[in-house]
């Protein structure tokens, strides 16, 4: 699937701030199923110094500082991006979860991708004893690691409820998982303990999660938001699959990886620093549309920039 | 033979009773009830003294602490506490040859660190080659990712390590902790040190104790070197404020090392490197000594909740622009899970064998030492991995697998099997004990002394000392100073003799380069003075306003017209000590407004003056900050409803002449560089900008009588009208008096004048060939002011004033201080 995305978050300080530093991972980054033919960043007003790098975890950031007084400030990233689909997979033939966990613990890699990064309590996702024990309810001895996963995968989706709004960055984990709702990025947190307590690799992944209208309506420009979902580490052979407890399904062709970490902290869209005494007001949009790939063998086809 | 047979009856009483805990070390006494002979010179010279004498002596000791301000804050019921230091009287005493052992294994261990350090934090061949299992370092919270492969910018990781180490049963010394983060301790083991020479000069001298003062010397030299150009190095400490427990520590390594003292909202940080903010403009920082826990050190790559960070600190570090001490990340050799380790790591990274053992500790990530920690839990202490608490599940002091049910110790062992990975498990230890003074006899107490080292450009140097902490109880398995516990000296025995009093520690004052700077003001520090300024005139204006309500100064009680009450209680409103609301009972308008609960209250000002003054402790007299302490105390205390309205008008005299001690304090001990300048200018600015308020309360809508004489006795110009005048209080001359006389102290000119003073003795006052904007504003209002008629002064005139007054204060803010503290932005939320 090809597409063409379209991210913009509006900042507004409130008051003019004269100084304001930021750190982006708005660019997709590339994974064994994702190609990035063009990813751009745009700012208004221009910053006065724009640096790229590459975090730790091999996600694209970008730090942008501004020496000026500003009251606004616009980051529009544009990027076209094409994704495989899952190939199938038979649950029943992944390796048992107990294998997983031993496989993590005597790792001898540190390795930014190696399972041994993500069995470990992180900044926002610390073990949970109660989800933990929830978890270990699907997880009886010798499973399949896929098809528990699955199951689990299922289970926050019928018993959690998206609910935008009752829950923000700093609500605790276990008063997410107490009253059973919150949105994509909570159920993400939740899977992430419950597989971590059990000694499992969970990874955290934010991107984008094209969607389509509802039958007979035409699509919104801009209803689409930023999503999160889970990878687990299965094993040497299957290596990590992404599972996203929101819509209950594998993440497939239709998510867009944007940045790869152990919960939201390491994968924050902005992370930054202002002076200024206002009161922030913030808008996001998101806009994913699918566009036709183009025609391979014709020479100057990939009229693509080359990603950045 | 008895160790008493020929020993002096008044040694023998001294120790009488003293019974050591069977199974356990003693540094005084042996387990045949014997004592150590390297002990008997202090005892006898302290029988020899006597017990009067010896109490005498250690409350001057314990005066000393108190007077030189060595405290120990505690945060309890929501306050800071200052609790007196606790210092245990004695010395532990050390013979040379034992302290050798020690201080070689304490040495060995830095040297060993910053191998260690050097691989985990560097390529990790130690991973890589499967020495160490990769989860030691991903699964410990001071692996700092962002500084994974960065080479600190000196190439080292270590430049003070300290080790808490006590004795084993057998009296070999075993190491309890490693302190690799930030360690603590150094500076109050020097007061301890000096409180205890001072008690005991005869002994100290007798015994050639081993001096610390060059070790601190020596600590200075290797941050020095550290900072690396030719020039002066410029060091800085960054504490994490006030409140923090240790940071009278901090103020005292600072002040006796000659490094400056920064808060995290002193510095920015970027990849150009990292400076402070002063009232001159930025300065650049070569050495940082951190007292923060790295995850604290940077808001943008780190913890985005930390208040106590520089933000772009990291990145400074990466681009190898500054050097932090120790660097950020040394706090991963701390973690329990590695002291299993160490013994095999000590022959393979500096081919030697380890000194100093560890109490015997199995990381259970590793099955085979996860079976020997499930089947033996019950003698043994399980403790998290990583020394960090792990929610609900175990405390970072761990938990004795004696005191678990046996069915919590199977619960215990369901989670090692899952995640063994999170735990460790340790023989319990006991600490040994040493003697310490309790109401004029010997007792034995469990002790652990922290040992020091620093890198110094001779290599390492191990402090012949060392800050000593006992346990009140004789059971104990962790010391803490906020649980109780006293503090105490360690005494090296020196081969040499005539050791000097240690109270000279610090360089020979008379060695010492004459200076008169005070170093450059950072601008937090300058903007709070200039804020404490401002409060506190602004709370005596409020003060002075309402002792208005209580009749007319000299001529006695006077019934207070409707009239009057009504422009007083308008100016309060307006000062926002009030609300409109409040009745025109002069004695409620009063009560109101010195402890109403609204923002321009007095006693919500002399509040503002505590908390920007608390900022700036260290440059007001102690005297000074005591009188605030008392005023805010008084203040806050409700005052007794059947003595109003007496009580309320006496309380607000009392408050006055505080604030008058107050200020004259300040004028009198403040020294007269950039710090006395900017608080000056604050109670200059609001005094004028208070008189001008005043000037229009009492003229508006028409001249009456009482309300010009209330504007005299503000600007204290009555007895000077009198003299001056024959006639009663007329509007003219009244308003040349209040604002326009520059030999009126209390006049706005006079404020004016003495505002440009400030300015232009500022050394930032240019800017270029140009004078920074707030001179140029208060030299304009100062012509305006010289050049002016009274005549012409009417409301709109005054209010001109008032607005130019309020934008040279802005303009003093935006050309010497921060830009306000920044602020996290908003997270975005998927």
């Amino acid at each position: 699937m090809r597409f063409d995305v379209t991210h913009l978050t509006v900042y507004d300080w409130g008051a003019p701030a004269p100084v304001a530093d930021c750190r982006l991972r708005l660019s997709p980054i590339e994974r064994r199923r994702q190609k990035v033919h063009l990813s751009r960043l745009a700012f208004d007003p221009e910053p006065d110094h724009v640096v790229d790098e590459v975090d730790w975890f091999g996600n694209h950031v970008t730090r942008i500082a501004f020496r000026a007084p500003h009251s606004r400030l616009t980051l529009r990233s544009t990027a076209t991006v094409t994704v495989e689909p899952m190939p199938a997979l038979d649950p029943r033939l992944s390796p048992p979860w107990e294998e997983i966990a031993a496989h993590a613990a005597l790792s001898r890699s540190l390795a930014p991708d190696d399972p041994v990064q993500f069995v470990f309590p992180s900044r926002l996702v610390g073990l949970t004893p109660a989800v933990t024990r929830w978890t270990a309810e699907v997880f009886p001895p010798g499973r399949p690691i896929l098809e528990a996963v699955l199951a689990l995968n299922t289970r926050i989706h019928a018993e959690f409820r998206y609910a935008p709004g009752v829950t923000d960055v700093a609500t605790p984990l276990a008063r997410v998982f107490e009253e059973k709702r919150g949105v994509c990025q909570d159920f993400a947190h939740v899977m992430i303990a419950g597989l971590r307590g059990l000694g499992l690799p969970a990874a955290y992944v934010g991107g984008y999660l094209r969607t389509l209208p509802p039958p007979g309506r035409p699509r919104l420009e801009g209803a689409d938001a930023m999503h999160a979902w889970v990878e687990v580490w299965c094993g040497p052979s299957l290596g990590w699959i992404g599972f996203d407890p929101t819509n209950a399904i594998l993440a497939s062709d239709d998510h867009i990886v944007v940045a790869f970490g152990r919960d939201y902290a390491d994968t924050a869209p902005v992370i930054g620093i202002l002076s200024s005494s206002g009161e922030q007001g913030l808008a996001v949009s998101v806009d994913v549309v699918e566009v036709p790939a183009p025609i391979t063998g014709l020479a100057g086809a990939e009229f693509a920039a080359p990603p950045a | 033979m008895r160790w008493s047979d020929g020993v002096d009856p008044a040694l023998a009483d001294l120790v009488a009773g003293y019974r050591t805990i069977p199974g356990v070390h003693d540094e005084l006494m042996d387990a045949d009830g014997r004592l150590r002979p390297h002990w008997l010179p202090l005892l006898s010279r302290l029988s020899r003294i006597g017990r009067p004498e010896i109490e005498q002596r250690f409350a001057g000791a314990d005066r000393y602490l108190r007077e030189s301000g060595v405290v120990f804050r505690s945060y309890e019921e929501d306050q800071d506490v200052d609790r007196p230091w606790p210092l245990a009287h004695l010395p532990i005493v050390l013979d040379a040859a034992d302290w050798a052992v020690l201080a070689r294994g304490v040495e060995q261990r830095a040297r060993l660190f910053e191998a260690l350090l050097a691989d985990l934090m560097g390529h990790s061949a130690l991973v890589e080659g499967g020495v160490l299992p990769a989860a030691l370092v991903a699964g410990n919270p001071e692996f700092l990712r962002p500084l994974a492969g960065v080479a600190p910018a000196d190439g080292h990781f270590l430049h003070l390590y300290a080790a808490d180490v006590t004795r084993a049963p057998d009296g070999r010394w075993w190491v309890l902790t490693d302190r690799t983060q930030a360690p603590s301790g150094a500076g109050y083991a020097i007061e301890n040190r000096i409180a205890l020479s001072r008690a005991l000069p005869e002994s100290f001298e007798d015994l050639a104790v081993e001096r610390l003062g060059p070790f601190f010397q020596a600590l200075r030299g290797g941050l020095a070197r550290a900072a690396g150009g030719p020039d002066e190095p410029r060091i800085a400490l960054l504490t994490p404020g006030s409140r923090n427990e240790t940071y009278f520590e901090h103020a005292f390594l600072a002040r006796c090392l000659g490094f400056q003292l920064v808060e995290a909202g002193d510095l920015v940080a970027s990849e150009t490197g990292v400076a402070v903010r002063t009232v001159e403009g930025l300065e650049r920082i070569d050495v940082l000594i951190r007292r923060i826990d790295a995850d604290f050190a940077d808001p943008l790559e780190l913890n985005p909740a930390s208040h106590l960070g520089v933000p772009g600190l990291v990145e400074a570090v990466r681009a190898g622009r500054v050097v932090v001490a120790n660097a950020l990340g040394s706090g991963l050799v701390e973690a329990p899970a590695l002291t299993g380790y160490l013994p095999m790591l000590a022959r393979r990274l500096i081919d030697e064998d380890l000194i100093l053992p560890n109490v015997a500790t199995w990381w259970c990530g590793e099955p085979p030492a996860r079976e020997i920690v499930i089947r033996e839990l019950e003698r043994l202490t399980l403790a998290p991995a990583f020394g960090r608490t792990l929610p609900g599940i175990l405390d970072s002091a761990g938990v004795l697998g004696a005191r678990l049910t046996p069915s919590e110790r199977q619960r215990y062992a369901l989670k090692l099997s899952r995640r063994g990975i999170d735990f460790v498990g340790r023989e319990p230890l006991r600490l040994s004990t040493a003697p310490v003074w309790d109401k004029g006899r010997l007792i034995p107490r469990p002790f652990a002394i922290r040992v020091f080292v620093a890198r110094t450009p001779d290599g390492w140097r191990v402090m012949p000392g060392g800050l000593a902490r006992f346990a009140e109880r004789e059971d104990v398995r962790l010391l803490s100073m906020q649980r109780g516990g006293r503090s105490g000296d360690v005494w090296v025995l020196g081969a040499r003799s005539g050791a000097r009093s240690e109270a000279r520690l610090l360089p020979e004052p008379d060695k010492a380069e004459i200076r008169r700077d005070n170093g450059i003001l950072p601008s937090r520090a300058a903007d709070n003075l200039f804020w404490f300024g401002r409060y506190l005139e602004r709370a005596e204006t409020t003060l002075r306003l309402l002792r208005g309500l209580d009749g007319h100064g000299d001529d006695g009680v006077v019934e207070i017209s409707r009239d009057l009450t009504h422009r007083i209680a308008l100016l309060l409103a307006k000062g926002g000590a009030i609300d409109d609301e409040v009745a025109d009972d002069a004695v409620s308008l009063a009560e109101a407004a010195a402890w109403g609960p609204l923002s321009g209250s007095a006693v919500r000002l002399v509040g503002e003056a505590h908390r920007t003054g608390s900022i700036v402790r260290d440059r007001l007299s102690p005297d000074a900050w005591r009188a605030l302490g008392d005023l805010r105390d008084r203040l806050s205390r409700r005052i007794d409803p059947l003595g109003r309205p007496y009580q309320v008008f006496a309380e607000i005299e009392t408050a006055l002449r505080t604030i008058a001690a107050i200020v004259g304090l300040a004028q009198e001990t403040m020294n007269r560089r950039d710090g006395w300048h900017f608080f000056d200018l604050g109670r200059r600015i609001e005094r004028a900008i208070g008189l001008a308020r005043s000037a229009r309360g009492f003229t508006e809508g028409g001249t009456d009588v009482d309300a010009l004489d209330m504007l005299l006795d503000l600007a204290d110009g009555r007895v000077t009208y009198r003299t001056r005048y024959l006639s009663g209080s007329a509007r003219r001359p009244v308003l040349d008096l209040v604002l326009l006389d520059e030999a009126n102290p209390r006049a706005v000119a006079f404020q004016v004048v003495r505002i440009v003073d400030h300015l232009a003795t500022l050394a930032g006052h240019r800017q270029g060939d140009l004078l920074e904007p707030a001179e140029r504003l208060a030299r304009k209002l100062a012509t305006r002011l010289e050049t002016d008629d009274p005549a012409e002064f009417d409301d709109a005139r005054i209010r001109a004033v008032e607005l130019d007054l309020m934008a040279i204060s802005d303009a003093v803010s935006a050309h010497y201080f921060t830009h306000g503290s920044p602020l996290p932005i908003d997270a975005t939320r998927p």
